[in-house]
């Protein structure tokens, strides 16, 4: 015997706007709509074999698996992007039937609604700024040579601790210069594009075993923009790139993204 | 069904521009599939942040935070827009207070260290 199927939701819109027509979701199965009240949620069939709360529990904490479905999750949001306004829904909202997901629905249409008006023609754009250390050192610290034939000076005077003790220092006087610097160059990027977006958060850098940039990562930040405005954005980006270049500075622009970052009331809704 | 079309037209709206073929980075989509969007009960209860997954997002997030702050590159720690409402983020924040902590008073010994050097000769 087995257990009956699961409906994953990736996201809403509203009813009169299109989305996918022909789109696949998790496990290559047919997204399809659930509409009540003038919101459709996208949904698709996922196995509870696999979903429901034990096997998702373990399944989570596989991060092929996790990247499988996240992956999938992103792919239906995104052809529903190209489409329309959407307000995406965090992984792992999942029903036990339609009658189900139409009850949320109604439950929540205002708040989905709320949130639909106001993403309305807007959409998430990602901007990373990686800089070269050694670039940036050099940009900013005092000259190698310099200080290496001080510490050999020193290292005749007091010995190999004193040395020793010099070099930290030298090595922690151009860390800070150059972080100092990376972080102006960040700040500098981020409060151009934030004050010329409708909105702008910043998050950590990310994992280079995750992400595979090069360099470091001083600025990961997402932008909310109108969707008529994006080769407006592009313009000032290649413009900061420009600027910054000499010191190494790389910016990567990434998007359209859902606007993930972007829900009113995402996170802090949750908690009440 | 479609014939010989493909099944995802015009799917590749998150590929960078310069790269249109490249598909989206795992970092990009997971902290925000994992983190972001519109939170609704659905009738699996589960708290994302709240497993074992807890031990993926921290080695995903602190391994590269830490590695920034190396360089003094932490200024977003300030950012009020980072603030989080998660409560796991708490211990981490704890623990990170912990390790700058410990690194300011190594520094601090360091410096006398070298005080000291330069006075006793």
């Amino acid at each position: 015997m087995s257990a009956p199927d699961l409906l994953w939701a990736y996201c809403v819109l509203r009813a009169g706007d299109a989305g996918p027509t022909d789109a696949r979701g998790i496990g290559g199965e047919v997204v399809a709509r659930v509409e009540q009240g003038g919101l459709a949620a996208l949904v698709s069939r996922v196995p509870a074999t696999e979903f429901a709360h034990a096997p998702l529990t373990r399944n989570l904490d596989d991060l092929d698996w996790l990247a499988q479905v996240a992956r999938a999750h992103e792919a239906v949001l995104d052809d529903a992007l190209a489409r329309g306004t959407i307000v995406p829904l965090r992984m792992c909202t999942i029903f036990e039937s339609e009658q189900r997901v139409s009850e949320m629905l109604e439950r929540q249409g205002a708040r989905l609604a709320g949130a639909l008006d106001a993403l309305d023609g807007r959409v998430e754009w990602a901007v990373k700024v990686l800089v070269d250390p050694e670039q940036l050192v050099r940009a900013a610290g005092p000259r190698p040579e310099a200080s290496r034939a001080a510490a050999g000076a020193s290292a005749r005077g007091a010995g190999a601790g004193g040395a020793y003790l010099r070099r930290r220092r030298d090595e922690r006087a151009a860390r800070e210069a150059a972080g100092g610097l990376a972080a102006d160059v960040a700040r500098r990027i981020h409060a151009r594009l934030r004050d010329w977006a409708l909105d702008a958060r910043t998050r950590p850098p990310q994992n280079r075993a995750l992400s595979g940039h090069e360099g470091e990562m001083v600025l990961n930040a997402a932008y909310l923009v109108e969707r008529e405005r994006t080769e407006e954005l592009r313009g000032i980006v290649g413009e900061l790139g420009e600027r910054h270049r000499e010191l190494g500075a790389r910016i990567e622009l990434t998007g359209p993204w859902p606007p993930y970052n972007f829900v009113p009331g995402g996170r802090a809704a949750s908690a009440a | 069904m479609s014939t010989g079309e493909s099944r995802f037209p015009a799917a590749t709206a998150s590929t960078l521009p310069g790269h249109p073929s490249e598909p989206a980075n795992l970092a990009d989509i997971l902290e925000r599939v994992l983190d972001k969007g519109i939170v609704i009960a659905g009738d699996i209860q589960i708290n994302l942040l709240d497993i074992e997954l807890l031990t993926i997002k921290l080695r995903l997030l602190i391994a590269s935070v830490e590695r920034a702050r190396e360089m003094g590159i932490n200024w977003w720690e300030s950012d009020p827009s980072l603030q989080s409402l998660d409560p796991s983020d708490e211990d981490r924040g704890r623990l990170e207070r912990e390790n700058r902590e410990l690194r300011d008073r190594i520094e601090r010994l360091e410096r006398r260290l070298e005080a000291g050097e330069e006075s006793g000769r």
